[in-house]
């Protein structure tokens, strides 16, 4: 038996999004019959673990950075007035897991705040960066947030008595609620622009669905009234889950009922004039291809406003090599090299494979027409690490490149050699950028670091 | 026995006096009363912990570890308040640094005698004896996906495949046990397929399975809605493994009512109404039958649960019909009737997943589908190679557990399982052709068991080495159950040296270079020689006589209580000696496991009991599954703090 599936293995699909025209924003301004506005912000966040070769990463210095950039970043040179690089951004001090600086470099990167001690062996941590913004600019959406990841996220190590999956995970919804990530892209282009039609099936927006739903969700609260404490908690978020998914649904009636008025020839003359993306499902297991896709997928979403929120780990910090580079040495080993050469060099060639990939990413946003510029002119696009240098497992300064104007919210084209502050001051300063309000500072913050805001 | 009401009223009268008079002088009776063996060894663990704890504590600890705690191992409220959680694993940790003498530091003012580290080791094994009697917390449990794949296949017949997009997960201990709108969206779409895939789209000609789920279509005379109710309530008592409530039967015919409104067929009705149930709570999660009337905070599974508890860590699938039945009949909880039904569903062939599930996490082979081998140093890893190398351990475990074999055959043991390519790297050179997977007799004292088998041998390695040091954690960890503390903060760890950047130097002598920083000595002083008694195995497990420079295997290995040993053969025989320690650990690990979290505090008491009874029918591998099954943690769970 066959699960139908819209998209083989080897299919080529252009612009994917198909009876959804692209791109959307315009259309739907036309709709409204508002005169063209500013476009959203959009938020990406990519991830390498174990940190970087330091002297290939940062800048030699202020002045030379956009004529000579370091190794490390060669691939954004085209965009790189349209960069920003910090350095001075400290990690959430680790104390007391000292023995899990690999358990904490992920999942304190967008949360910049400590496991709590108690509950160790227990999820129990902090919303994250990326889904404070998906509470705010989500339901403007077909999809609050997009997560994606390169490996399935199921390494269990045990450090200092952690719950194992905060090896492996970034996002959190809310302090006890991981979310998981995607890392099929198949899954991710049916997610996010459904399956072509099928004669026969039933998709997702079966009209009656929804009503469905809310009457399970009555019955759920039914049941929850004869529950203890602790399994009310559980279904909770079983609640707040199928919501989402009624929330999603309706989105997707409304955006099909626009399709249809644009059918009708409502459109705008901006729309057509950006080349359809290709999205390519790769056959091997070539890890550049894979993660192209992936980074593909992303492009396409924010482009057709699909989500105006993705994380996308592109690698966890557990047996990862990449045998594309030549060698089958696992990222984590050579990362404690003790400053020899050719255990250096590796490190620096993962590194640079890492940050190519994001450089793709953020080259093909600068490609794209939107509004009097660029998709990339309205992102927000992090790529960074939970530990500066592997070698001696040290967080005083976070790598992190951000990419993308931001919608004018950042001053971009810098390196900035000595800025004071943490990984939570740095979030909460982007989300500010991203006109997502904020009631309290994420994590450690204590403050925005100003210097990078235009 | 049923009691006239009178005297049943007279009864119980009697039964509460009784228990109000005794609370006064005893702790409160019922499910939370402590047996009297409990509360005298926790009379005694409070003296130990006054007379040997504290001062010890006070002495070598609390300067740094006290109220402005180091490395957040705070001692003084430890201290206080024993037999709390936290305090336990504050403990632990303090054990595992004394122990290796990593504590006090060398430089501190006062060092503890060998004598004193002794007792305060001794002293802390204690400390569980103050934890309060408690099953833990058992939060209703949501389907993992292996779970849940298998439990559409179970009850609907489709293929397992209609869950791939659910993203992976892992099961036991460290399992995530939480939902997201990503997972919602799927267990909809999933539903949707699933529907599609049983569901006839001809009215006329409908599937044999939609006619079981679904019962006949309605005749003139009959009502539809009082038959969607039943139907209702056939589905729901196969897929919430308990029988559904009124209420709940209420709000699926509310769904089909929803479905007839909107111009639905009654089969079509009928299966949005089943849709609601695939996404329900009650389906995706493990649910109590009913809230018990009850004051007491620990209260035992309803026979349900029960059922649903044991058919998923056995079989990864839902109760079949005769476990149905027993809890349907409130017999299962009786030890004589749950112990057969432990007995049968391991002799079924879905036991499997006991292995896939449990026995491949605690090997630690689970990465060895997708492990990296350096196709140069290792032509010989094809496909077929690797395939047999990750069967061989499954046939393995789940021969010794058909068998009943001892625990202990597990570690050593003269037959293994292999196909030709498989046979090849053993080097046996009997005539084992193709690629079937067959059992053999071995004769080499060195082979038989999981420490000297492929799979595990090479879930240890490197792409290009061997790691003495993995293999030293592992040994420990995974066989002794002993806890390796980490590496200090900022200290690299010394995991792959190039060979070319230290020519000349053997991977002893390279590895020796860990005890030549004192960060890193005192426990690679204890790892270290136990991987090398293994070094006459390879990477990928093959025996060898020269590392890769063509210098002898040098494989005088230690245990750290000082066993010596030099081969396989050897550490097996050394290990037999320690097979309290093998047997708790693998009971400590299945009973992890089956509940679904670490162990801590009181836990131990009741790994305590099992010991005993495990001890006292050999070891055998079916009592120590059937112990952890029966035990208090298993069979209840608290409904209050």
């Amino acid at each position: 038996m066959t699960v139908p599936s819209a998209f083989d293995r080897r299919t080529l699909l252009k612009g994917a999004g198909v009876s959804l025209a692209l791109p959307f924003l315009e259309s739907r301004r036309a709709i409204a019959g508002l005169m063209p506005q500013k476009p959203p912000v959009r938020m990406g966040f990519m991830y390498m673990p174990h940190g970087v070769i330091m002297d290939q990463f940062w800048p030699t210095s202020p002045e030379t950075f956009l004529d000579s950039p370091p190794p490390a970043i060669e691939s954004l040179r085209p965009v790189l007035n349209q960069c920003l690089m910090m350095k001075g951004i400290s990690g959430v001090p680790i104390s007391p897991f000292n023995g899990a600086p690999h358990a904490l470099e992920l999942s304190t990167w967008l949360t910049a705040t400590l496991p709590d001690a108690d509950t160790r062996s227990r999820i129990n941590i902090a919303i994250s960066a990326d889904q404070i913004m998906a509470n705010y600019v989500g339901a403007e959406t077909l999809l609050p947030s997009l997560e994606l990841a390169t490996m399935p996220q199921t390494w269990k190590e045990n450090q200092e008595g952690l719950h194992e999956a905060y090896y492996s995970h970034c996002s959190y919804r809310s302090p006890t609620q991981p979310v998981p990530a995607e890392t099929d892209p198949r899954n991710v282009l049916n997610r996010l622009f459904g399956r072509q039609e099928n004669v026969g099936t039933v998709t997702r927006t079966n009209p009656l669905d929804r009503q469905m739903l809310d009457r399970v969700l009555n019955g759920a609260r039914d049941l929850r009234r004869t529950l203890g404490r602790t399994d009310q908690l559980k279904l909770d978020e079983y609640l707040d889950s199928v919501r989402a998914v009624e929330r999603r649904i309706a989105a997707i009636e409304q955006r099909q009922q626009e399709a249809a008025f644009e059918k009708a020839g409502v459109r705008t003359a901006n729309s057509g004039n950006s080349p359809a993306i290709e999205i390519r499902i790769p056959e091997g297991e070539k890890r550049s291809e894979y993660m192209q896709v992936m980074c593909d997928l992303t492009v396409l979403a924010f482009q057709t406003d699909t989500t105006r929120v993705s994380t996308y780990i592109g690698s966890t910090p557990n047996g990862v090599s990449y045998p594309e580079l030549g060698f089958t040495n696992q990222h984590h080993s050579q990362t404690h090299h003790e400053n020899r050469e050719e255990m250096v060099s590796k490190v620096a060639a993962i590194t640079k494979f890492n940050i190519d990939q994001f450089a793709y990413m953020v080259n093909k946003m600068a490609s794209l027409q939107e509004g009097d510029g660029t998709l990339l002119d309205n992102c927000i696009m992090v790529w960074g690490s939970g530990l500066e240098d592997g070698n001696r497992h040290t967080r005083a300064n976070l790598p992190f490149i951000v990419a993308g104007g931001g919608g004018g919210s950042l001053n971009t084209g810098r390196f900035l050699p000595d800025v004071s502050g943490n990984q939570g001051d740095l979030l909460t300063t982007l989300l500010s950028c991203a006109g997502v309000p904020q009631d309290r500072p994420i994590g450690i913050a204590t403050k925005e670091i100003s210097e990078i805001k235009a | 026995m049923r009691l006239p009401d009178t005297l049943s009223l007279l009864y119980s009268t009697l039964t509460s006096f009784a228990v109000a008079f005794t609370v006064s002088v005893t702790p409160p009776a019922g499910a939370d009363e402590i047996p009297a063996a409990e509360a005298a060894l926790q009379q005694e663990a409070r003296t130990t912990f006054k007379e040997q704890v504290t001062p010890f504590v006070k002495k070598y600890c609390t300067r740094c570890h006290g109220s402005r705690p180091e490395a957040g191992i705070n001692l003084d409220s430890a201290l206080k308040d024993p037999g709390t959680t936290s305090a336990f694993q504050h403990f632990q940790k303090a054990v595992a640094n004394v122990k290796v003498h990593d504590m006090p530091p060398q430089d501190a003012e006062q060092i503890p005698s060998q004598e004193e580290r002794d007792q305060f080791v001794q002293a802390i094994s204690k400390l569980k004896y103050m934890a309060p009697r408690d099953p833990g917390p058992f939060v209703m449990r949501r389907l993992n996906k292996v779970e849940y794949a298998n439990t559409l296949h179970a009850l609907y017949g489709v293929d397992r495949s209609v869950t791939e997009s659910l993203p992976e997960e892992v099961g036991g201990e460290g399992y995530l046990n939480s939902i997201s709108p990503l997972q919602s969206e799927l267990y909809l779409e999933i539903a949707n397929k699933v529907v599609q895939q049983v569901v006839s789209k001809d009215c006329n000609r409908p599937t044999r399975r939609q006619l079981q789920l679904f019962g006949s279509s309605p005749t003139r005379c009959d009502d539809p809605r009082h038959m969607a109710r039943e139907t209702a309530r056939s589905l729901a008592r196969e897929a919430y493994r308990r029988p559904a409530t009124e209420a709940e039967l209420d709000v699926l015919v509310d769904v089909f009512d929803l479905g007839t409104e909107n111009q639905l067929d009654y089969t079509q009705a009928i299966s949005l109404m089943w849709k609601a149930i695939l996404v329900s709570p009650q389906f995706l999660f493990i649910t109590p039958a009913a809230q018990p009337e009850t004051q007491d905070s620990i209260i035992p599974l309803d026979d349900y649960q029960l059922a649903s508890r044991l058919s998923y860590l056995l079989w990864s699938a839902p109760p079949d019909t005769q476990l149905a039945a027993l809890a349907d009949q409130g017999q299962l909880h009786h030890p004589e009737v749950l112990n057969a039904q432990i007995q049968r569903l391991l002799d079924d062939d879905r036991s499997r997943a006991l292995y896939d599930g449990f026995g491949k996490q605690w090997l630690g082979v689970g990465g060895l589908d997708s492990q990296l081998f350096d196709p140069e140093i290792f032509p010989q890893m094809s496909p077929q190679l690797r395939a047999a190398m990750v069967a061989e351990p499954r046939l393995f475990f789940q021969s010794v557990v058909r068998d009943n074999e001892s625990i202990f055959a597990l570690l050593d043991s003269n037959y293994t399982f292999v196909n030709q390519p498989l046979a090849e790297l053993y080097g046996l050179d009997h005539c084992i052709q193709g690629l079937q997977m067959r059992r053999v007799t071995l004769r080499n004292p060195n082979r038989g068991g999981i420490l000297s088998m492929p799979a595990t041998l090479a879930s240890t390695s490197f792409s290009t080495r061997t790691s003495p040091v993995k293999r030293g954690v592992w040994v420990l960890e995974q066989i002794l159950g002993e806890r390796v503390p980490p590496p200090p903060p900022d200290v690299p760890e010394l995991e792959e040296q190039e060979q070319a950047s230290r020519e000349g130097l053997t991977l002893r002598q390279l590895t020796a270079l860990h005890q030549s920083e004192e960060t890193c000595a005192n426990c690679h002083r204890i790892l270290d020689p136990i991987g090398f008694g293994m070094e006459n195995f390879d990477a990928i497990g093959r025996w060898r006589e020269q590392d890769e420079l063509g210098v002898a295997i040098d494989s005088a290995g230690q245990l750290p209580t000082g066993e010596e040993f030099s081969s396989p053969a050897e550490l097996k025989r050394v290990l037999a000696g320690r097979r309290e320690d093998v047997a708790r650990n693998l009971t400590t690990r299945l009973l992890a496991w089956a509940i679904g979290r670490q162990l801590e505090g009181y836990d131990e008491v009741i790994v305590d009991q099992l010991m005993l009874k495990i001890a006292a029918d050999d070891y055998r591998v079916r009592t120590m599954i059937a112990e952890v099954i029966s035990s208090y943690l298993f069979t209840h769970r608290r409904v209050k703090s």
